[in-house]
């Protein structure tokens, strides 16, 4: 199945499972914040990125531990 | 001398430590000239003459005894809830006391006013906020940058001379650059941040100084670390520059300006310029975005986001519902790309000092219609600053934006990065790169803080 990126079908859908409103102009604004993040968000996702560690809770303060 | 409330921060504080000038003089002499040139450019979303008398009768003789400063809509004072520049923050808040108002309270200075901010801190360029736009002291058709919009504007416009932002996604940053300031994004966690209404959510927010210069950042910077940020010496500098597709889509005169100040302070520094390869740049900022998002998510529920306040700005209510829609997966995976990104960055400091690239792709954009023209074509101002000032709040490296030229008749800056903890060595390669440009862009005064006025 081909991921859809269309702001018309997606949007819509989702609002409605989480139950949320929207009006003309709400909805305007999300398409345009999708249009900017979903090509991006779809590249991330189709990452493979299970064999990379993930710092479990990264002191931000700090350099990481060396690899 | 000249005015007093034209010196800089230190020079301020040294005045009135030197009993040369009067502290009560100067708080009366910063309303007064927050009531003249304040409507013009709306940096200033509130002043309580009563309660900055009160602070200064109270001030203790710190490094800014009487010295008057601005705080951003973002923090609790003891008399006023943060706004956080929106009609509805979907978070509860009271007035009380927060970290950088100790601080800043502790060193014996002078809230005068809280500065605006962009609505819900979800832009850079400060043009959506519930109080109205800020506007550049530049030029006030221009975006001032956002999200600390007033402190910048207020500083640049000399209303004071030292105000604290905050900077989550470049938040600092953007507005200094836009306004022709320093802005110095400390080490994640090195500045105060308790009784921010995220204090205990957010990696990626910091509080900290907007000044004219570097000087002035060290004095402010220091009072909100809670420590001395010495002097120190930028000598033999490794610059790295990076040169990929992102890094080369800036304005022409931009990337000119830029180049020269590099080169600027690689001569003054004694130091190198190095080629390094950051890949990891390239998702580092849809992973600082959705980090950011993501965190705020708390307080959000269908029921609350399909009763918020009408005077929410449509943009706002707009991103606020779209960030229900965020997948987990994607915000799991970012946090792998901010391990692999903090990985490879301690790998690049150990071959570099700083890194440098333009804070931001393009000078400030017309408040009505923020968007930037870029050799890759137009983009939202918000979509082209993200990419240069996501990685520091990613990775929680210092990172700070020196004035370094101007295009249009708006300044152009310079951003450096350093690794964790050296936020010392930013300040003392931005005041080399002052000295190596005879202090012409620090003290470049916009036209709003030039005219004749007699405080």
């Amino acid at each position: 199945m081909e991921a859809s990126g269309s702001a018309d079908d997606f949007i819509p859908a989702a609002l409605v499972a989480f139950g949320v409103e929207a009006d003309e102009i709400e909805l305007a604004v999300m398409r345009a914040a999708h249009e900017l993040l979903w090509p991006p968000i779809l590249e991330l996702l189709s990452l493979d990125t299970g064999s990379s560690a993930s710092e479990p809770a990264p002191d931000l303060s700090q350099a990481p531990p060396r690899r | 001398m000249s005015e007093p409330l034209d010196l800089p921060l230190r020079g301020q504080a040294a005045a009135i430590a030197a009993g040369d000038v009067d502290a009560t003089e100067l708080l009366e002499a910063a309303l007064a000239r927050i009531d003249e040139r304040n409507p013009a450019i709306n940096a200033v979303v509130e002043t309580f003459p009563e309660r900055s008398r009160e602070m200064l009768a109270a001030a203790p003789a710190g490094p800014l005894h009487g010295v008057p400063v601005v705080i951003k809509d973002e923090w609790p004072l003891p008399w006023r809830a943060q706004r956080f520049g929106a009609a509805d923050m979907l978070a509860r808040t009271a007035p009380g006391e927060s970290g950088p108002y100790r601080a800043l309270r502790d060193a014996g200075a002078v809230i005068v006013g809280v500065g605006n901010m962009h609505e819900l801190g979800a832009g850079s360029t400060g043009n959506v906020s519930v109080y109205g736009p800020a506007r550049n002291p530049w030029n006030p058709e221009r975006c001032p940058g956002g999200s600390s919009s007033g402190p910048a504007a207020a500083v640049a416009a000399r209303l004071v001379a030292g105000a604290v932002g905050a900077d989550g996604v470049g938040s600092i940053r953007y507005p200094a650059t836009y306004c022709g300031l320093t802005g110095l994004k400390p080490t994640f966690g090195r500045s105060a941040m308790d009784g921010h209404h995220m204090a205990s959510l957010s990696t990626t927010i910091v509080s900290g100084p907007l000044c004219a210069d570097a000087g002035d950042c060290r004095l402010l910077g220091s009072v909100l670390y809670g420590e001395e940020l010495g002097a120190g010496d930028a000598a033999g500098l490794r610059i790295g520059v990076i040169e990929d597709e992102v890094s080369e889509d800036v304005a022409p005169a931009v990337r000119v300006a830029c180049e020269k100040a590099i080169e600027d302070l690689r001569a003054a520094t004694g130091g190198d310029v190095r080629m390094i390869e950051l890949p990891e740049l390239a998702t580092a900022t849809l992973a600082t975005v959705l980090i950011a998002n993501s965190e705020s998510l708390g307080g959000v529920t269908p029921q609350r986001l399909n009763n918020l306040d009408p005077e929410l700005s449509p943009l706002g209510r707009g991103l606020l519902k779209y960030r229900l829609m965020l997948p987990a997966v994607a915000a799991v995976k970012a946090h792998q790309l901010r391990t692999m990104a903090r990985q490879r960055l301690a790998e690049v400091f150990e071959e570099v000092d700083v890194i440098a690239w333009p804070t931001v792709p393009a000078v400030a954009p017309p408040l009505e219609a923020p968007l930037v023209e870029l050799p890759s074509g137009t983009l939202t101002a918000d979509a082209a600053n993200v990419r240069g000032g996501a990685l520091a709040n990613l990775t929680g490296i210092p990172a700070i934006s020196v004035p370094v030229g101007s295009s249009e008749g708006l300044p152009v800056g310079l951003q450096l990065q350093a690794a964790w903890g050296r936020d010392e060595l930013l300040l003392d390669a931005a005041e080399a790169l002052e000295g190596a440009n005879g202090r012409r862009w620090v003290e470049a005064a916009p036209p709003a803080a030039a005219e004749p006025t007699g405080v």
